[in-house]
């Protein structure tokens, strides 16, 4: 009886939990915006390896954020981490110009998973505040993310650093997992 | 035996899909007529105006009619996204372009853009949808106003209609999907992209 009243509370109230997977290439921060989001503070990082896990509170859903190692050796592991996943956030570095080709091949290689098949993607543009980062649209052409076309996907432009676009993008995310995503 | 026939039954009862493009420049009002034929065609409850924020990529909606089911892809609408658009073009049986008719200072933007879709080769033949969208306002034109000051030329290739809707309040839904399903069903185009779907399903075998 007591199990009925809690799901329909949490119905009613909507705390809802959505598994979040954080990916990118080393570097890109990811590290950075799971503690921007988590505690609103810029943290200093070390390379993952391995990974980090936070949960963060935002618009009535409990996102349980994982920021995964992004070093070459370790992104075969990924894979360990994506049943049940909701959503990932593709984090990259705007300003690398050079490693794009390989951010939109790993990018590419997770949407082909089946496990990942009904999740939603966000794309962060992060580091804008370096000089020479492009800009969203720039981005959505290097990722070639119009290939994307039987799930919903959005771009924001992030700086980790500063601590903007992050939560435009948890906006998007909370909204497109309640009205059902994928 | 089983099979034959189980593969059979599936046939007969197979609905179609169709994919349908929703463009149109940026506070058009794209997402929130998707939201809005989501709430009145789905199980979904779509997501209320107030909550709906610019698109920067791809909101995905299905829903089924009677004897189809339809995707919508809502793309951004603001300039520098538009680039993408054209990358959906290929697998797209029809295209709705939503126009904010409330807003007349932008019908100059809007037609520009609806140009360069229609010019568009892999676009050729699929029908369309112009939508005089937020009726709800008072100061809204209507669908023929809205003909008129678009004024396109060289639409009679394809199966095309002006319509007046408000994604806010849901007017005009209903009859924009069932022209959508009627014009797709029968369209050329619709059995051009069966066909090449067929050919790189056997190809592919």
């Amino acid at each position: 009886m007591g199990l009925v009243f809690t799901r329909l509370f949490s119905s009613l109230f909507g705390n809802k939990e959505a598994r979040i997977l954080v990916l990118g290439l080393d570097n890109a921060g990811k590290t950075t915006i799971l503690y921007r989001l988590q505690m609103g503070e810029v943290v200093s990082t070390i390379p993952t390896i391995g990974f980090n896990v936070e949960t963060v509170q935002y618009n009535n859903i409990k996102f349980q954020v994982w920021d995964l190692g992004g070093q070459t050796s370790i992104r075969p592991y990924w894979r360990c981490y994506f049943p049940n996943t909701q959503a990932i956030i593709y984090v990259v570095d705007s300003s690398d110009t050079e490693r794009l080709v390989i951010a939109k091949e790993e990018f590419h290689a997770i949407l082909e998973e089946d496990e990942l098949k009904g999740a939603v993607v966000l794309i962060f543009a992060n580091k804008q505040d370096l000089p020479g980062a492009l800009d969203d649209a720039a981005v959505t052409e290097s990722l070639e993310l119009h290939k994307i076309k039987n799930r919903q996907w959005s771009i924001f432009k992030t700086s980790a650093i500063k601590g903007e676009g992050l939560f435009e993008g948890l906006d998007w995310l909370s909204n497109t997992l309640k009205s059902g995503g994928g | 035996m089983f099979s034959l026939f189980y593969g059979l039954w599936e046939y007969l009862v197979s609905k179609t899909e169709f994919h349908v493009l929703i463009l149109g420049i940026d506070k058009a009002g794209k997402t929130t007529l998707l939201e809005k034929l989501k709430t009145q065609y789905s199980s979904l409850e779509g997501l209320p105006p107030d909550r709906i924020v610019p698109t920067v990529g791809l909101n995905i909606g299905r829903i089924e009619t009677a004897n189809s089911k339809l995707v919508f892809w809502d793309l951004g609408g603001q300039s520098g996204l538009r680039s993408i658009w054209e990358k959906y073009y290929e697998e797209a049986h029809a295209v709705i372009f939503v126009v904010d008719a409330s807003c007349p200072s932008r019908f100059e933007d809007s037609k520009s853009a609806l140009e360069k879709v229609l010019r568009h080769e892999d676009l050729q033949g699929a029908p369309l949808l112009v939508l005089a969208n937020k009726q709800d306002h008072g100061d809204a034109v209507s669908a023929e106003e809205l003909a008129r000051y678009l004024d396109l030329k060289k639409l009679d290739e394809r199966a095309y209609t002006f319509e007046g809707v408000s994604g806010y309040d849901g007017t005009g839904i209903k009859e924009i999907v069932n022209w959508l399903v009627d014009v797709m069903e029968r369209s050329k185009r619709t059995e051009m992209l069966r066909v090449r779907a067929g050919v790189a399903n056997s190809s592919g075998a």
